[in-house]
């Protein structure tokens, strides 16, 4: 049996990517965001894009669900480009109309800043599509870990997650139990004002929370009756554990910045006559 | 631990004690009476106890005192050699009693089985391979290995449950508790509970504590306690406390039926010795058959039933198929083409497992899951030439044709009103008045304030309960039972001409299951026209249906009369279904040569078995 699970937009597949350790990955996601952002050069970006388009094939999700994940900063995406595109100065003018400049320069920035927007969020996508959120909570405990030292409560937070995680699909499943159960008293979700509607969600709501508070209860008592207690004295079963591939995947993440960094020095040397129109920052 | 081994022993009484109660009382906060008042008894180690009461006659309360979860006030309480009211032993306690509660989706933290079964042992700081080892034996006691890494959301309800035994069992107590913790599930599911909860004590000599609604499951202990009102008011052997029945009415709980059918064959003169498992009594009716020279006995033939009714209410369904989350890899088949008439009149019956696709069926019919072809978005699809088009499902009730777009949905709603499992959940109104009246006033917009108290006030009296008493009362402070009689009232006071209800008796103890299905027939016969219950009770099917289907995985595996359907028991049997306690006794009587035609109620098989006895003395 798979690890599966019920919601989020994890894909469930047996590759590469979804083996690799979930700490791995989040580290992986934030050393690409480093590269992102320090990369001056268009060819910086071209490297973390080849990137993203080999971890997606590697990770055998569909380009499709990835790229859905952009669908979501469409409206950030043309808002800054072309806030970008009229502001930006420069030498060479291309447009000039009325109080509107549009100069070279400033196409190039837009373009720059709309693709490194863009590959953040494909990156991030790729990580939840790849990971389940119960790894991904695991990742996270353990990457924080060190903070116990400065008395941070690690491990209630980890646990809330936890619970959280566990009880979303349980909550959905007695939403739409009420909703129905409303429905068939006549109850109408779909028409009216808005403020029809928001009286509308009351008989959901009140019976939720209800249903929530009776929960947390009876799940704190069998929390107890299970030995619970906040002592440092706990002990963890599932350990986390670096493999081989997470020493590929390791590497590849640090060749990523290396690239990236060199592309930066070195972006006057590879094609002299096209530096100005490459290197943006 | 055997009689033998204690006398041989020279321990003291003390070491043979898993737990004692001296004289214990418990009051809730701001409670006038003890919720445990003066309780005293003892269990021994290895025993597997029953406790058995009505709601609310202080057995979870109980439970809940013995594990440390609540502090007697007075009295005092020995658990494995700790008290348990000094705050230094509590968590001791906890490591040696494990309780499972009602709901076991409550019990759980973590989203995958292994992780929530490791919860209690890293709770105890035990090392990681010890945890490992514990997880292997935890979930192979319960039978679930093979689910280690699964979702413990996408499993049965008895399957949950189990894993909620083994995130006990890791524990590794020595007591383990069972806190009405087959309430909430099917029969399949029960059994596979109670079944661990056996093998534990026999081969584990778990001490066993389990209180439970089910008769037939407080049988199974070596000891049953009768509370009521907070006081253990009789112990000793199941069979002591059973057969001398009477005494149980009176601290409002039920005779199992079984006693009930002995009583009746004893006033027609067929004596049989107490006895209370089916296959026991077809014995002893097979002795009785033989000491009077009996062969070959056989009751007369029931007629067949007069078929379907027919009037201007009537239900059909033809060829309905439904898919949950079509078009993803989740996608799962509830419904594979099924077609029913369910007849104006009718006390309908609707048996199946979880997840047969029951559920799915009943809201087809006031088209909370429309047809195909009534949804917006829905285009016929081109038809080319020489192509036999689909065949769309079709679905009418009364009137009313589903598969139409133009079909007046919201007035459906109002002649087919709907119940669902534990209705009481779904209560959020400030009075019972203003709930009872959501549905009315979202039907009849224009309805005068005087007429919608009327007809609220009319609801409330039919389901029971004194208008005056309850109406400007909160929804949240009545007890259980009559929370279900309001959300009842909330639905049938739109005057519905077909009330369905699913598993309308879940959860509750024996007297309010009898009490509801008493309050169902009174509507039946002056409130709607037909009555349609889900339900997991075959007894119940047996004794308040007129017709019943039987829906099995998808499909209707068959629909007749329950005396017609449950001849058919060993069929039901292998599809992983109950069947009557009447049926079980005719299948162990056929072994007998003795073969019994009736309704499956307890009256009916009497009555048979009673007719068939002087059938045979004439032939003999």
């Amino acid at each position: 049996m798979l690890n599966d699970v019920t919601f989020g937009q994890y894909y469930p597949a047996q590759s590469f990517a979804h083996k690799l350790d979930p700490r791995l990955k989040l580290l992986m996601l934030i050393a690409y965001i480093v590269a992102l952002f320090i990369a001056d050069t268009f060819y910086g970006l071209a490297l973390c894009a080849v990137f993203i388009v080999v971890a997606t094939l590697v990770s055998r999700v569909p380009f499709g669900s990835v790229l859905r994940s952009v669908k979501g900063i469409v409206f950030l995406l043309v808002f800054t480009s072309l806030l970008n595109l009229f502001l930006h100065g420069g030498d060479h003018l291309l447009v000039e109309w009325g109080i509107i400049h549009i100069y070279l320069e400033g196409v190039l920035f837009a373009v720059f800043l709309m693709f490194r927007l863009i590959f953040l969020v494909l990156g991030s996508a790729l990580l939840t599509l790849t990971t389940t959120p119960v790894s991904l909570t695991d990742g996270l405990e353990s990457l924080l870990k060190p903070l116990t030292f400065i008395k941070f409560p690690v491990h209630a937070l980890a646990l809330i997650m936890s619970i959280a995680l566990r009880f979303i699909p349980t909550l959905m499943d007695e939403t739409n139990r009420i909703i129905a159960a409303q429905k068939a008293r006549g109850a109408d979700f779909e028409t009216g004002n808005i403020i029809k509607r928001v009286k509308a969600i009351i008989p959901i709501l009140i019976p939720l929370l209800i249903s929530a508070f009776r929960r947390a209860e009876e799940l704190g008592d069998a929390m107890d009756a299970r030995c619970y207690t906040n002592s440092p004295h706990r002990t963890k079963y599932k350990k986390l554990m670096f493999g081989w591939r997470d020493l590929v995947a390791a590497l590849v993440a640090a060749a990523l910045i290396a690239g990236v960094v060199l592309f930066n020095i070195y972006a006057y040397d590879i094609f002299p006559a096209a530096y100005q129109y490459v290197v943006i920052l | 631990m055997s009689q033998l081994s204690v006398a041989e022993n020279t321990l003291s009484q003390e070491d043979f004690t898993a737990l004692s109660f001296n004289n214990v009382k418990f009051w809730y906060p701001d409670a006038e009476k003890p919720a445990v008042n003066g309780v005293s008894f003892s269990v021994n180690k290895g025993e597997f106890v029953s406790i058995i009461g009505h709601n609310g006659s202080g057995k979870s309360t109980l439970a809940r005192l013995v594990c440390g979860l609540l502090q007697a006030d007075e009295g005092s309480i020995n658990v494995w050699g700790l008290d348990p009211s000094e705050q230094k032993n509590v968590f001791e306690v906890r490591r040696h009693t494990g309780i499972v509660f009602q709901n076991p989706d409550n019990q759980m933290v973590a989203s995958i089985v292994e992780d929530d079964v490791a919860f209690g042992p890293e709770n105890l700081g035990v090392g990681r391979e010890e945890i490992g080892r514990r997880i292997d034996w935890a979930l192979s006691a319960v039978g679930m290995t093979e689910y280690r890494h699964s979702t413990p959301t996408r499993l049965s309800g008895g399957q949950k449950q189990r894993i909620a035994v083994a995130g006990v069992l890791a524990i590794r107590p020595d007591i383990l508790i069972l806190d009405e913790s087959t309430a909430m599930l099917d029969p399949k599911g029960r059994r596979e509970v109670i079944d661990v909860v056996r093998r534990l004590n026999k081969e584990e000599g778990m001490t066993i504590l389990l209180i439970t609604h089910f008769m037939e499951e407080a049988l199974l202990a070596d000891r049953t306690i009768v509370m009521n009102r907070g006081e253990i008011v009789m112990q000793g052997a199941p069979r002591d406390i059973f057969e001398n029945g009477e005494a149980l009415l009176t601290y409002n709980l039920c005779l199992p039926e079984i006693i009930n059918i002995e009583n009746t064959l004893k006033t027609a003169g067929i004596e049989t010795p107490p006895c209370l498992y089916p296959e026991e009594l077809a014995e002893h009716i097979a002795a009785c058959a033989k000491e009077r020279g009996l062969d070959a006995v056989s009751s007369p033939r029931l007629a067949p039933s007069d078929g379907e009714k027919r009037g201007p209410w009537d239900i059909d369904i033809r060829g309905l198929t439904y898919t949950y989350s079509a078009k993803s890899p989740f996608a799962s088949k509830a419904l594979k083409g099924v077609s029913l008439h369910i007849g104006d009149g009718e006390f309908f019956g609707i048996i199946g497992h979880t997840g047969s696709g029951k559920s799915t069926l009943i809201q087809h019919l006031n088209a909370l899951i429309k047809l195909p072809q009534a949804q917006k978005k829905y285009k016929p699809p081109k038809v080319k030439k020489g192509q036999i088009p689909t065949t769309m499902p079709q679905l009418t009730v009364g009137e009313y044709d589903l598969a139409d777009k133009k079909c007046n949905f919201l007035s459906l709603r109002a002649d087919v009103g709907m119940v669902f499992q534990y209705p009481e959940y779904q209560l959020f109104a400030e009075t019972v008045e203003e709930d009872v009246a959501f549905g009315l006033k979202n039907f009849y917009k224009d309805l005068k304030e005087e007429e919608v108290k009327e007809r609220v006030y009319a609801a409330l009296t039919a389901v029971g309960l004194d208008p005056k008493e309850v109406a400007e009362k909160s929804p949240f402070d009545l007890s259980g039972g009559q929370k279900r009689r309001v959300a009842i009232a909330g639905v049938i006071v739109t005057r519905p001409k077909i009330l369905v209800l699913d598993e309308p008796a879940a959860g509750l103890d024996p007297l309010g299951k009898k009490e509801i299905m008493e309050l169902l027939h009174k509507l039946h016969s002056e409130w709607c026209r037909t009555v349609i219950i889900v339900s997991h009770d075959m007894d119940e099917i047996a004794c308040n249906c007129t017709r019943a289907c039987v829906v099995s995985d998808g499909v209707i595996f068959d629909c007749a009369a329950p005396h017609e359907l449950f001849a058919r028991a060993d069929e039901l049997v292998s599809l992983g279904l109950d069947v009557p306690l009447t049926a079980k006794i005719c299948r162990a009587l056929k072994n007998y040569g003795i073969d019994i035609d009736c309704d499956y109620t307890p009256e009916g098989f009497s009555q048979a078995v009673i007719q068939a006895f002087e059938g045979g003395e004439r032939n003999a």
